[in-house]
């Protein structure tokens, strides 16, 4: 029987190819219609809390995909301990490092739920931590870095048991 | 456990210049202030939300939490061991209470 990381690892590959081939379908016109840097793929902002935490931490800074990974489940049955791991690959050297990892839950009552303040001593971005989930939403990570660049990764995490009262 | 009891676990064994893990787990009710006792009493919120990490004298992590952050808090996170010292971990809730632990980073010998 295969691992649950490798058939969530087959999932991705799966999924990153019917991405990218709507990409290609549909590039022209996306870029035609939408001046904004985000990509297909990426949450819909779901309101102003949300898109004003953004703008407060990364102001008018491209949001890309990349360098990041949030690792969550798709389904959690208990939305009182649902667990997350973030990695990057982003080096932690004293010239470039990951400042701070921020992790924004769209529909929890405080969305921006935890920032992790680094610095190189830390060696690489691996954080593991467990979450209260209200309801299903998309989650971000997202990492700003010593150059001022900012790298996203998102999970959509469908919660069976509220677990923010 | 009571409030503020802390762990913080490292690797058995450490080498010099090695990326260990540190997982920590802090004694703490989390609460959101949304829910009701069972008499209908509202539960205020009471959460960390401040935690400072130190190494060798230095500090090389600070995490800001809300009360989204689980009861009793595990956190894990990783450290380049380049020198010997003592790893704190300092824990502030929103009343005020300050929790503090310390595991000794400590080379094995080859």
């Amino acid at each position: 029987m295969p691992s649950r990381r490798s058939f969530l690892a087959r999932c991705a590959v799966v999924g990153a190819g019917l991405i990218g081939g709507d990409l290609l379908g549909r590039s022209g016109r996306l870029l035609a219609a939408a001046p904004s840097l985000a990509d297909p793929g990426d949450p819909e902002v779901p309101n102003e809390q949300v898109a004003k935490l953004l703008k407060d931490l990364f102001g008018d800074r491209p949001i890309r995909k990349g360098h990041l990974s949030l690792d969550m489940p798709v389904v959690a049955e208990d939305g009182r301990i649902v667990p997350v791991i973030i990695e990057s690959d982003l080096p932690m050297t004293a010239d470039r490092y990951v400042k701070a990892v921020h992790l924004i839950v769209d529909h929890n009552p405080d969305p921006h739920l935890a920032a992790y303040h680094l610095t190189p001593a830390i060696g690489s971005v691996a954080i593991q931590t467990r979450i209260k989930m209200k309801r299903t939403t998309w989650v971000r990570a997202i990492i700003d870095t010593s150059a001022g660049d900012v790298w996203a990764a998102y999970a959509h995490v469908n919660v069976s048991l509220n677990g923010c009262g | 456990m009571t409030i503020g009891e802390a762990r913080i676990r490292l690797p058995d064994r450490i080498a010099k210049g090695d990326l260990i893990t540190v997982n920590a787990i802090v004694s703490h009710p989390m609460d959101t202030g949304f829910f009701r006792t069972a008499d209908g009493q509202p539960i205020p919120a009471y959460f960390i939300r401040d935690v400072v990490v130190s190494y060798a004298g230095e500090q090389v992590a600070r995490f800001e939490w809300t009360s989204g952050v689980s009861r009793d808090p595990i956190v894990s996170f990783t450290l380049r061991a380049d020198k010997e010292g003592p790893l704190t971990m300092v824990w502030t809730d929103n009343k005020g209470g300050v929790y503090r632990q310390t595991a000794t980073v400590a080379f094995t010998a080859a």
